[in-house]
């Protein structure tokens, strides 16, 4: 297995779990196509030490006090850090699983994954495929089907990001503000958010809508 | 900042309200306990207004400009005036109507009640029996300070000039007897510890009387002095001729008051019944003798056989209880007669006649007219005859009648009752069409407004009050029913998140510690030489083991996490549920639910939620299915819900164990549900709770059903 023409994959573990982060160090170590350069145990220590360590894969946990998995994720994404994330977490809600594809994780696993699977998973990524977990791609597919933004709400949510008002919006599309309204809450409970400034906010950070210049 | 100055603010317009609130209170009290409010005084009589005066016994009433009392009563009193009334000074006419008794003028009057001497003041009366003016004070009890001797003796049916005055504790009566010379007669008292203040009063004791020119201002020390030195004497003005009786009557004593009994009169008296009989065409002219039931609208006389109405030009004057002789021209009518063009001659007094205890039917049928009886009735409503007099309208059963009272006092009276009081009523019953208008079979000409009497009010029960109870007890349920509902949402909503709190910390410590666990001892493994197999094996076990609690750990965690609250029906939740337990496996979820989920109760929603998800649980361990069916039946008496699996089935044990049936069981229970499993091996598993709902129901299903009745109904129509 060993070939030692080929450079172990470096790998950088973020969990706020001592139990997990020991686990997963002692089972890495005994895999020499692995090698794990440093743990974190929290999001701003994992950005930190990611320009330090140079890792090729971030096994990364998505609930972690302060900055989560997620902000993590679109922190890389905005530095244009060389490194893959892989999520690895315990179990997630849909819109987690959703919102980490989105933010650019290479791979989903779940902590109970076997060794076999995991070591697939570094391996598919560090080869620049992606690899998420059947049962999770499952759910993704189905979450993907059943809430993403249909066009008449995409459209009323970039008019939402330019600031106009949901009389405005009807106005423009000819359609009664009660109907903007219902599109308007529609919106947020597909977002999962409270108010427009925070639905204009997480579309622009999902991509949803591009903001123009 | 600017909150502490809104609230300075506020705190200065609070204390300034208080202020004027303070100030308008002190302001209404010292006007309300002045020691001049409402002085001078004048009385109304002559307006035949009395609506000041309150009465303590006797029968009051105003007739002819003056304050009249026909009754014998001993100590009969009529009140007004304010009780802070310091120095004063009271003066009136006053005319005795009988013989041994006195009447005059109370000042300084307090806590009147009925009776001889119940009150507290000064009384200053003209008195027949010793012809002498007394002075005393009266404090629930007699003391006689002073007795004067008048000049040619007390006389009734005379006008006396009567003056009382009150200052410091100086007390000043003085009688002044203007026909013959105007002499004066003061008795004056100085009385240590004297009653301070006090409200006015005109008192009769035996005689009866009639008082007018009631005036009261206030006293000065002038006032006294020019009193006490006699000086003050004062013609009596009067524009009405005395009653030049004295001639008829003889004067002063007892003896020659009465009119000696005409001999010749007593072989043509006959019984008042009598006179109804008489048919003849030409007039018949019949003589009666009887007692004076009622003086005054009209002259009613009765005796023992019934009652007769009087007119006469002339009339002497008489009160109630005057044994009379009357001859004049019969007249009759359909179920009464009266004497016309009569002549009125006063016998003796007597006592008044009893009132004869009547019902209202009685009364209609015409056999006690012209009879003075006592009628108990329901007050109707008052209205006025075209004069002005007040009219009660009463209705007793199915009959209606009419009382008409004296004008004086009996506004008030008409105004102070309340519809629906039962009242009894003393009057003289009159079945003449001239005065009932044949609106009703008789109406009651009252003596004075003291005639009626409440016996009770107006029943508590009424339309209004039904309606406002009604309107209060809705209220209150729907009240109850909000808070009853909102404490049962607080109470789930504390369970969810207890629960949620739970789930977040089994997630965050036992899920995670099995997944190091099995990390480690994965790394464990990887290891162990090869050459120990049994070793390897095992571990392989122990993580299986490890890999398979944390599923399970995960199953719990999904299971706790609070779901089914928020939405109204339980199929959406249970499939999302089951869903998440199968995570994206190929078995087919369906849910279905049939009726209207809203009218059912938080805490059955939810323990049918955390049944069907232990259901589907057992189903997704352990029977391997590829269809998993959610039925939800609601109705308005029960919900049932059926998770249904076409899985292995199991065999059911005798003792309902296993499979986390019991604790499912017990859920059920605690909401009155039955829960009924049906399997066997190889047969897939169907599992049934049906909850009752409570019967009483919400306001929401009131409210529901009552339109659905009203829309069913409209659409049959």
């Amino acid at each position: 297995m060993n070939r030692p023409d080929k450079r172990a994959t470096r790998i950088l573990i973020v969990d706020d779990h001592p139990v997990i982060q020991a686990g997963l160090i002692s089972m890495l170590a005994t895999h020499p196509e692995v090698k794990v350069m440093g743990s974190a145990y929290s999001g701003e220590e994992a950005l930190a030490r990611m320009d330090e360590d140079m890792p090729d894969i971030v096994l990364l946990d998505l609930r972690m006090p302060g900055i989560t998995g997620i902000d993590v994720l679109n922190a890389m994404h905005e530095k244009k850090a060389s490194a893959r994330a892989i999520v690895l977490t315990s179990f997630e809600t849909d819109e987690n699983i959703y919102r980490a594809i989105q933010a650019g994780a290479q791979g989903y696993l779940l902590k109970d994954t076997t060794q076999g699977e995991m070591l697939q998973a570094i391996a598919a990524v560090q080869a620049g495929r992606k690899h998420i977990t059947g049962q999770v791609a499952a759910r993704l597919a189905e979450r993907m089907m059943r809430s993403s933004l249909s066009a008449r709400e995409l459209e009323i949510l970039s008019m939402l990001a330019k600031g106009l008002t949901n009389k405005q919006v009807g106005n423009a599309l000819a359609i009664s503000e009660n109907t903007v309204r219902n599109h308007v809450n529609s919106i947020f409970e597909k977002l999962e958010v409270a108010d427009r400034t925070e639905a204009v906010t997480v579309a622009i950070q999902q991509g949803i809508i591009q903001v123009e210049s | 900042m600017g909150v502490r100055s809104k609230t300075r603010r506020l705190i200065l317009i609070v204390l300034a309200v208080c202020f004027l609130a303070g100030l308008g209170t002190a302001g209404t009290l010292l006007y309300l306990h002045s020691s001049t409010r409402g002085l001078p005084y004048h009385d109304s009589f002559a307006m035949g207004k009395a609506d000041e005066w309150r009465a303590f016994g006797g029968t009051w009433a105003v007739y002819e400009g003056g304050m009249r009392n026909d009754s014998d009563e001993r100590g009969a009193k009529l009140m007004a005036g304010s009780a802070y009334w310091t120095n004063y000074v009271l003066e009136a006419d006053i005319k005795l109507l009988g013989e041994d008794g006195d009447a005059g003028l109370v000042i300084r009057a307090r806590d009147a009640e009925e009776g001889v001497d119940s009150y507290s003041g000064y009384y200053a009366g003209l008195r027949t029996r010793d012809n002498q003016l007394t002075l005393g004070l009266a404090d629930h009890g007699w003391q006689e300070y002073e007795d004067k001797p008048i000049p040619h003796g007390v006389q009734a049916f005379q006008w006396y000039h009567l003056k009382l005055l009150a200052y410091g504790c100086d007390v000043v009566a003085s009688a002044t007897f203007p026909l013959q010379g105007g002499q004066t007669t003061t008795a004056v008292v100085q009385d240590r510890d004297c009653l301070k203040a006090g409200g006015i009063g005109l008192r009769s004791y035996s005689s009866g009387g009639v008082w007018r020119n009631v005036r009261v201002h206030a006293a000065t020390a002038a006032d006294l002095q020019t009193m006490l030195t006699g000086q003050s004497t004062r013609e009596i003005t009067t524009n009405q001729p005395f009653w030049n009786g004295t001639s008829i009557f003889g004067s002063g004593s007892l003896p020659s008051h009465v009119h000696p009994e005409p001999a010749l009169a007593e072989a043509a008296v006959q019984p008042i019944s009598s006179l109804r009989m008489v048919t003849s065409s030409r007039p018949v002219i019949a003589t009666v003798r009887g007692v004076v039931a009622l003086s005054s609208p009209a002259l009613y006389v009765q005796d023992s056989t019934g009652g007769v109405g009087v007119v006469a030009e002339s009339i002497p004057p008489l009160k109630v209880g005057d044994e009379v002789l009357v001859t004049g021209q019969v007249k009759v009518r359909d179920y009464s007669a009266s004497l016309v063009h009569a002549r009125v001659e006063l016998l003796w007094t007597r006592t008044p006649v009893a009132p004869i205890s009547v019902t209202a039917g009685q009364a209609a049928t015409g056999s006690f007219a012209a009879t003075f009886v006592e009628v108990e009735g329901i007050f109707t409503g008052a209205s006025q005859t075209a004069q002005g007099t007040p009219v009660l309208n009463l209705a007793a059963g199915q009959q209606a009648f009419r009382a008409l009272v004296e004008n004086s006092r009996g506004g008030v009276l008409a105004r102070k009752l309340r519809r629906g009081s039962q009242l009894r009523l003393r009057g003289v019953c009159v079945v003449d069409p001239a005065e009932t208008h044949n609106l009703t079979p008789f109406v009651l000409l009252l003596p004075s407004a003291d005639d009626v009497e409440v016996v009770a009010g107006p029943p508590w029960w009424n339309t209004r009050h039904a309606v406002i109870s009604g309107f209060v007890v809705l209220l209150l349920a729907f009240v109850g029913h909000l808070i009853y509902s909102t404490v049962e949402k607080w109470r789930l909503k504390a369970v969810a998140d207890e629960r949620e709190l739970l789930a977040h910390e089994m997630h965050d410590t036992l899920a995670q510690s099995f997944a190091g666990l099995g990390f480690q001892l994965q790394a464990i493994r990887n290891r162990i030489p090869i050459n120990m197999p049994v070793v390897q094996e095992q571990l392989e076990l122990a993580c299986d083991l490890v890999r398979h609690s944390h599923v399970e750990a995960r199953r719990q965690i999904t299971m706790l996490r609070a779901e089914s609250i928020e939405s109204a029906g339980l199929g959406a939740p249970l499939e999302s549920c089951a869903r998440h337990m199968l995570e994206g496996g190929d078995v087919k979820v369906e849910a279905l639910e049939e009726g209207d989920p809203r009218s059912m109760p938080l805490r059955i929603k939810d323990t049918l939620f955390r049944i069907g998800q232990e259901a589907l649980a057992n189903a997704v361990r352990h029977a391997s299915p590829s269809r998993i069916r959610i039925l939800a039946c609601y109705s308005d008496r029960s919900v049932s819900l059926t998770i249904e699996d076409d899985g292995c089935g199991f065999e059911q044990r005798s003792d309902g164990k296993g499979f986390g049936v019991r604790g499912m069981q017990r859920r059920a229970a605690t909401i009155g549900a039955i829960m009924a499993i049906a399997t066997s091996p190889g047969q897939g598993t169907r599992v049934v709770v049906t909850a009752p709902l409570p019967r009483h129901g919400t306001l929401n299903i009131w409210t529901t059903l009552l339109w659905k009745r009203l829309r069913s109904r409209s659409i049959y129509e």
